[in-house]
């Protein structure tokens, strides 16, 4: 497991190169809005860590990913001037293809199931080296930089509900704020139709869902499921998970842009679903706004 | 006449800062970026301002409370410091004003009065002289002035090669705390400010070199609601000792703006927010490192839709 020195680390190696979001007010609770990131989503802060510490990152770094992470390694090769190659799955929106084009990537595109496959080739053929979405103690670290935020700026914080897929986030944030004060309550989030960590939980084992029920969701980013890795942080260090139905999801993206002015994506606004369920008075992590312009107009007509 | 001084906008910030957003710079392109005043918890930088001039009020003085008069966000900003120090409020606000509004400042724990538009400042007068309670004006008044300066000296802290600094400009409180911040530091940095063509009356008056007076119906024809005021004698004092330049953009570069800040910074702003923004991406101004204040984000969900579901 990672260690509060690891995400400290991590702190000081990206520092320079993300935002420094703020804590806005919210209801009764706070938000802390990761969508301000420049790809617009937390993974920056992971993937930059991964990536400062790589010594073998001269042939490049290889991504497979539909979503924030391919746009997060994207960013982060071209800030340390390495080539990146970036493995999507066909049926990826074409302005998140756009945009990671735009990052400097050289974007594959295969089918949904050769994406692992396709990426260990990029591996092997160039001497590239993979940056894993979430499965990494330096992904993990540089996620957890996040806790060290809240703790900073709210130091009598009582809970933070952070959103679930493949368990990154949760796992760095919930390291630091346990390593620093245990009291907190840290609470995971996710979509009813994707909730198998919160099964998992309960069970005391970690349980897998079929992908196709776990692509049910609208929360398109939550639709992975945690490695056994990230399981282990999360069996140790979370205390509660909280579902979220999509409507309750939807309606939290819109109350974001009305109330708080904060664009996020349906992913991004589930911990603020979750905490609004609870009437609850601590953090909810906003993890991204790359949110499809249709669905956004859509929900903002209704 | 005397004008705010850095000493005076670094007191503010000092005053100020327990109770709103350090707000990050983001980026939007290789050379601009925004300051996103649209996150404060009301949704305007008029926070700054408001809490700085609520916090100076002699204690012996708080208990009669304060009196604003204001259709738009410094009605909201006021009943927001007011709460947070403990201060009651009374706000005039004309009749034909958003129930939105209305109730947004009510549940600030405001004292909300309806009046005819032309009755405002004679109603809050009133007010002031029944209750022995402080007058915060929207713009004219050193303490919000020096509050919203607490802007400069952010964007100064933050991007300290900043070569440009763009900022809305209606009664003119913002630029002139963010001008005399900015200039004070950094002379070299250009400050400009940027009014819908509709309503140019500063950027008229910035070219004769006095103020010149707009008809406040044609002032009210621009989408940007905001910046429908005219400046004082106070903050023309201070356009005219620091600011560089006014520009002016249409109505349509205004809409365009509030998308395209929503698509890349994933904020939402208001079309009088946007403004500084519309002006970077249609005027040609200096090179260099930009900030464009996005002052702030109180959209109707019926406007919002339109211009950011677009």
């Amino acid at each position: 497991m990672i260690s509060l020195d690891d995400v400290r680390s991590a702190a000081t190696v990206i520092a320079p190169h993300v935002v420094r979001t703020p804590l806005l007010p919210f209801g009764p609770g706070w938000l802390k809005p990761e969508s301000l990131q420049p790809i617009g989503a937390f993974k920056l802060r992971g993937a930059l860590n991964a990536l400062a510490r790589m010594e073998n990152r001269a042939n490049g770094v290889v991504a497979y990913s539909s979503g924030n992470h391919a746009q997060a390694v994207a960013f982060a090769a071209r800030l340390h001037g390495v080539p990146a190659a970036i493995v999507m799955p066909d049926n990826t929106p074409a302005v998140k293809i756009e945009a990671t084009k735009a990052l400097g990537a050289e974007v594959f595109i295969v089918g949904i199931t050769e994406r692992v496959e396709r990426a260990e080739a990029l591996v092997a053929e160039r001497g590239a080296a993979l940056i894993p979405p979430f499965d990494h103690v330096d992904v993990i670290a540089g996620q957890g930089t996040i806790g060290l935020e809240i703790l900073d700026d709210l130091p009598s914080v009582d809970a933070v509900v952070v959103p679930m897929s493949g368990g990154g986030l949760i796992s760095g944030v919930a390291t630091a704020i346990k390593a620093l004060k245990p009291e907190v309550r840290v609470i995971g989030a996710e979509p009813a139709l994707a909730a198998d960590i919160a099964a998992s939980l309960q069970a005391g084992e970690l349980i897998r869902w079929d992908p196709v029920e776990r692509a049910q969701t609208a929360a398109d980013a939550l639709r992975d499921e945690p490695s056994a890795l990230t399981w282990e942080h999360i069996s140790k260090l979370v205390d509660d998970v909280i579902t979220v139905s999509e409507d309750e999801i939807f309606a939290a993206v819109t109350d974001l842009a009305r109330r708080t002015r904060l664009i996020a994506e349906p992913s991004g606004a589930v911990a603020v679903a979750a905490q609004a369920k609870i009437g609850g008075t601590g953090v909810a992590v906003v993890s991204g706004g790359n949110i499809d312009p249709a669905l956004l107009a859509r929900l903002l007509a209704d | 006449m005397r004008l705010v001084t850095l000493e005076d906008i670094h007191a503010a910030a000092a005053a100020i800062a327990p109770h709103v957003v350090h707000t990050p710079l983001l980026s939007f392109d290789s050379s601009l970026s925004i300051k996103p005043e649209c996150l404060q918890a009301i949704g305007a930088f008029k926070i700054r301002g408001a809490v700085n001039a609520l916090s100076r009020i002699p204690s012996e003085d708080r208990a009669r409370g304060v009196v604003a008069y204001s259709s738009g966000n410094h009605a909201q900003a006021v009943a927001y410091a007011a709460k947070l120090l403990g201060m009651p409020a009374a706000i005039v606000v004309p009749s034909n004003t958003p129930q939105l509004k209305i109730d947004a400042t009510r549940a600030h724990g405001a004292e909300v009065f309806l009046v005819g538009i032309g009755e405002r400042e004679a109603r809050a007068a009133e007010l002031v002289e029944e209750r022995g309670a402080t007058l915060i004006p929207p713009f004219d008044h050193p303490d919000v002035i020096a509050g919203q300066g607490t802007i400069g000296l952010e964007i100064c802290a933050d991007l300290p090669d900043v070569a440009t600094v763009l900022v809305p400009v209606s009664g003119g409180g913002l630029i002139s705390g963010v001008a005399t911040a900015v200039k004070s530091l950094r002379p070299n940095v250009r400050v400009i400010g940027v009014e819908p063509e509709l309503s140019a009356d500063t950027a008229a008056s910035f070219a004769a070199g006095s103020l010149v007076r707009w008809d406040a119906h044609d002032r009210a024809r621009t989408i940007a609601d905001g910046l429908r005021a005219e400046p004082s004698e106070l903050t023309f004092a201070h356009i005219r000792e620091y600011v560089d330049d006014v520009v002016t953009v249409t109505e349509d570069e205004i809409r365009s703006a509030v998308g395209e800040i929503a698509r890349r910074t994933r904020v939402v702003a208001e079309p009088s927010g946007a403004v500084p923004v519309a002006a970077y991406l249609n005027r040609s101004l200096p090179a260099g490192p930009t900030v464009a204040v996005v002052s702030g984000g109180n959209l109707e969900p019926k406007l919002l839709a339109e211009l950011v579901g677009a």
